[in-house]
């Protein structure tokens, strides 16, 4: 129906269309009609774009000049697929890395999984991180001051010794919440833990992503069997939300090749861990990390040529230049 | 088609009644319009939109149309009030939402608008501001009751961001069917017809006007031994305050007879206070804080160089109010603000903090040497530029034009709304539309429009304001001037 | 003495009443229709209808015994407290007004204005529910501020009579008052 009307030889709709289409060539075809009944005296004096002169056009005169300041798509990125792709990646890696957690929280709760086993295993993965993290630190970097070997010993100790002594604690902790309860507030927290997550700047990941997930951990730690189970499911759960990103973050810096390999490797691991124990659970990852990294950037860039974007000189003016010096230097 | 009846029967009163009116009123066009600005901002609220309708409104009552005004109750003041010269304004009980605007659901307000537009037999509605629901409200209920619209933009929008597209589309909505919509510069032209896909044919331009009687120059307030820049705005972010942040510090290093004088309130007082602080300035950047508006000419005429660093404007008011009093004006180059005064009277820079201060040194040194014009000149230069009476004289032309379109009846308002506004909002608004149209066949049938009383008109050909008429209009009349500025 | 009718804001007729006592002494009368019989069957058989839905889902006799109570209170109190038959104004030249109000049970409200407190009377506009009327009012003097003042006696405040019937009334109000 609305077809039918738009092609109705109204005034308005033919700028709509003009203004849609673009600028400099088109105004010609489409201004002689406009300037019909008052374009006379414009022959003699030119128009201004002027207010404070009194000039022989009526107020609702529109000149061939008429919106010629108009830019549009100004600064426009144009995206390559692949390289979106690859960016997109990091989202399904995240993504993979939470089901990663939920395989081994699923191990640990049947008991196919030791906690000895698992602390042993975050032990030497932590290390081997660890030291790969202080490879790929610059040395020289300018700014905040360095972290000794010291400090980071120090703080481990303390996070250790602290969920060490309270895993009884959080173990009874949500003891008298249902189960479906704390399975329904984990899937929200994790949730909001991938919504939240910083993507562009993961390291260190921001502080309502990170305790979204550390909540989780906690209420899923607190259904398995034993304290030590609690005390061994929160280190993971520190080491896949907390450190993993942060290393991820020096990777993608530092050796971008590694790092598109590393979360094509993480991906297929969580697909893979996932399907040991549930396999329409896995295929449902599969098919969301498809959709993350194959068809949402397909999107992005087919789409891309449908922005029409316009700039002119109504524009809010922005501020480009460092302020922040005059008053903190 | 009873809508239209309707229009035609108003348009016979208003003819007839014309001869009934001294002949000292038919100077330029003979027509008489009953006019009804419509907007949420309205004295006691204080700004550009609330001058402009004031004063707009008392220059079409001095040439013989009759005004009313419909804004919202502020505080107390709620009902029926009487300004300066019989300018009658209604403050309708609607609930405010936000920043003075009132909340819409695009009916409630049909009621009380129809009993001011039929009381007040008024044949043309004006609304003001894209920011006030009341007026879109009230373009929406005119077009339903078959009156004729103009509507006025004062502001200048992007179109990058979500809440602009919203925006935009709203507005597309709101100015489909209105006859004919007023712009104050041709930046904020080519603004309004790209949001609201307008045909710039019935767009005019009309700059808003500065009483130069209010802003006369005296140069012996100035101080001599120093050279004073002003700057009156609100501190927010969008009037540049940053900029100005910046500018003080490196200006003042430089020269030290150099002072600043700041006037108006707001957020972004903090910065400058730090600056302040910082760079030990308390002499020579004086903050006056909020500024009323017989104080700002006080305020003007100490100064030397008036500064403007807005970031987006229309049309500025402040640097014509500054050039009107004589000062030398340096301002951004950002929306309509180039349009608004010759070049010899403005210094225009980028919007950073760079080029307005180079502006402003080349400024200081033409102080220094004494090439700059005299602060006389540039009045008398400026006086004639802006007034109300032509601002009343074009707006009047617009209202003649608008009085002999013919309304769209509504079955075509339906087609044009959803031809114009794309097929998903356009249907929800047509159904808008529908629902409005029954709700006002419903009052109709509540309370006829016969039932209603005709008011007594304050303004207009009909006017009972100061003849000693033998009906007293209100019992607000003797204090309508105080009541102005009042509470 | 005169009987013309008018209308009220909503459209229904009213009937005022002017007497002239003396030069200095008149009175004012607006009447607005009786109940009418068919509107309070109307309204009852309404809410007895309804009571007998009621009762037909929860077969509770209560609910029709309280739909019989419910009627007989609430058109006692509808004629004496709300519905009013009568309102007059009598302006007595030099002494004062008195405005009285006479409901459809028989009782009456009388107050009555001393005239070296009232300023004056006039028509003033309001907004009133969904509408903007005219009404008629008298203007009590600021004890503090002979100018000024302090507040406002609306008059025929039930039957609201339209802007003719008021004009009337103030015509002939500001004679009397003019004289003393």
């Amino acid at each position: 129906m609305w077809r039918v009307l738009g092609s109705s030889p109204s005034a308005d709709k033919t700028w709509k269309v003009f203004w849609c289409r673009g600028r400099g060539q088109n105004i010609s075809r489409v201004m002689p009609r406009e300037m019909g009944p008052d374009g006379a005296p414009g022959q003699v004096v030119p128009w201004r774009k002027v207010l404070w002169e009194h000039q022989p056009f009526p107020d609702n005169y529109v000149d061939r000049r008429f919106l010629e300041e108009l830019r549009r798509n100004e600064g426009i990125r144009q995206y390559r697929y692949w390289a979106v792709v690859k960016e997109a990646g990091f989202v399904g890696q995240q993504l993979s890395s939470v089901a990663i957690f939920i395989t081994l929280w699923l191990y640990m709760e049947q008991g196919l999984l030791s906690p000895e086993r698992l602390l042993l295993t975050c032990l030497l993965s932590t290390l081997l991180g660890y030291g790969l993290h202080q490879t790929l630190t610059p040395l020289t970097k300018s700014g905040c001051e360095l972290r000794t070997r010291l400090a980071d010993l120090q703080s481990a100790t303390i996070f250790l010794s602290f969920t060490f002594g309270f895993s009884p604690v959080l173990k009874t902790l949500t003891e008298s919440v249902s189960t479906d309860t704390v399975y329904a507030m984990s899937a929200v927290m994790l949730l909001a833990h991938l919504v939240s997550f910083p993507y562009a700047h993961p390291s260190p990941p921001g502080s309502l992503s990170l305790n979204a997930a550390l909540f989780a951990s906690v209420c899923l730690a607190s259904r398995l069997p034993g304290a030590l189970h609690t005390f061994a499911m929160l280190s993971c759960a520190l080491l896949v939300f907390a450190l993993w990103p942060c290393l991820l973050q020096r990777l993608r810096e530092y050796a971008p090749n590694q790092f598109t390999g590393l979360c094509v490797a993480v991906c297929v691991g969580g697909v893979v861990g996932l399907a040991s124990q549930s396999p329409g659970g896995a295929v449902l990852l599969a098919l969301a990390l498809g959709t993350v990294t194959l068809f949402c950037p397909l999107l992005l860039v087919r789409l891309q040529r449908h922005k029409d974007n316009i700039h002119g000189p109504w524009d809010e003016a922005e501020i480009h230049e460092e302020l922040g010096h005059i008053l903190h230097s | 088609m009873h809508q239209r009846q309707r229009a035609g029967a108003l348009k016979k009163s208003s003819s007839q009644k014309c001869p009934e009116a001294p002949a000292d009123n038919f100077r330029g066009s003979t027509k008489k319009h009953s006019i009804c600005m419509v907007s949420d901002f309205f004295y006691p609220n204080m700004g550009g939109v609330e001058s402009h309708i004031y004063q707009l409104s008392q220059c079409l009552i001095e040439k013989g149309h009759k005004v009313v005004v419909v804004t919202h109750a502020y505080g107390r003041r709620k009902g029926v009030r009487y300004l300066t010269n019989g300018l009658k304004v209604y403050y309708l009980p609607l609930q405010v939402m936000y920043n003075q605007s009132t909340a819409t659901t695009c009916f409630h307000s049909l009621p009380l608008m129809r009993c001011v537009f039929v009381r007040e037999r008024i044949t043309v509605v004006h609304a003001h501001s894209s920011f006030s629901a009341m007026a879109h409200d009230s373009l929406f209920h005119a077009k339903t009751m078959g009156l004729n619209t103009v509507f006025t933009d004062h502001s200048l929008f992007g179109f990058a961001d979500v809440s602009s597209v919203l925006t935009n589309k709203l507005l597309t909505v709101s100015l489909c069917d209105t006859n004919h919509i007023i712009c104050v510069s041709y930046t904020s032209k080519e603004n309004t017809v790209l949001r609201a896909a307008l045909n710039p044919e019935i767009v005019s331009v009309i700059p808003n006007a500065v009483d130069p009687t209010d802003f006369t120059p005296d140069p012996s307030f100035r101080r001599d031994d120093r050279i004073t820049i002003v700057v009156i705005s609100r501190l927010v972010y969008r009037k540049g305050i940053d900029l100005l942040g910046g500018i003080i510090p490196e200006l003042c290093l430089k020269y030290p007879d150099l002072h600043f004088l700041i006037g108006g309130e707001g957020p972004k007082r903090i910065v400058l206070e730090e600056v302040r602080e910082k760079y030990q300035l308390h002499d020579r950047v004086r903050l006056l804080g909020a500024l009323e508006h017989k104080d700002v000419r006080g305020v003007l005429v100490q100064g030397h160089i008036f500064l403007n660093t807005s970031l987006t404007e229309a049309f500025c008011m402040a640097i014509v109010e500054g050039a009107s009093c004589g000062l030398q004006v340096v301002s951004t180059r950002v929306g309509g603000i180039p349009e608004v005064l010759p070049e010899e009277l403005i210094t225009l820079c980028e919007p950073t903090v760079r080029s307005l201060c180079a502006g402003l040194e080349t400024v200081i040194a033409r102080q220094r040497v004494g090439s700059l014009p005299p602060p006389e000149s540039i009045h008398s230069r400026v006086r004639t530029l802006y007034t109300w009476r032509n601002v009343a004289e074009r707006t009047e032309k617009v209202y003649d034009r608008v009085s002999t379109e013919e309304v769209l009846p509504l079955d075509r308002r339906l087609l044009r709304l959803r031809s114009h506004c794309g097929p998903v909002a356009g249907s929800v608004f047509a159904f808008m539309a529908v629902l409005d149209f029954l709700f006002l066949l419903l009052l109709q049938w509540l309370v006829p429009d016969r039932v209603m009383d005709v008011a007594v008109d304050a303004t207009g050909p009909r006017s009972m304001w100061g003849q000693g008429s033998s009906i007293k209009l209100n019992a607000t009349k003797g204090a309508a001037n105080p009541d102005l500025f009042g509470e | 003495m005169e009987d013309e009718s008018f209308t009220d804001i909503s459209g229904k007729p009213v009937s005022l009443d002017c007497r002239n006592h003396s030069n200095f002494c008149r009175e004012f009368t607006v009447s607005s229709a009786k109940i009418s019989i068919g509107k309070v069957l109307a309204y009852t058989c309404c809410v007895w209808l309804l009571a007998y839905a009621v009762f037909w889902v929860t077969e509770n006799t209560a609910v029709l015994s309280s739909a019989i109570l419910i009627t007989l209170v609430g058109m006692t109190l509808h004629i004496h407290f709300v519905k009013v038959d009568h309102e007059s104004l009598l302006v007595i030249g030099s002494l004062g007004i008195q405005v009285s109000s006479s409901y459809a049970s028989g009782r009456e409200t009388t107050t009555f204005i001393e005239m070296n407190k009232i300023k004056d009377i006039v028509i003033n506009e309001a907004i009133y529910m969904q509408q903007i009327i005219y009404y008629l009012c008298v203007l009590l003097k600021d004890p503090s501020d002979p100018e000024g003042a302090s507040s406002v006696v609306p008059l025929f405040q039930s039957s609201k009579p339209r802007l003719d019937c008021l004009v009337k009334v103030y015509k002939s109000c500001q004679e009397i008052l003019s004289k003393c």
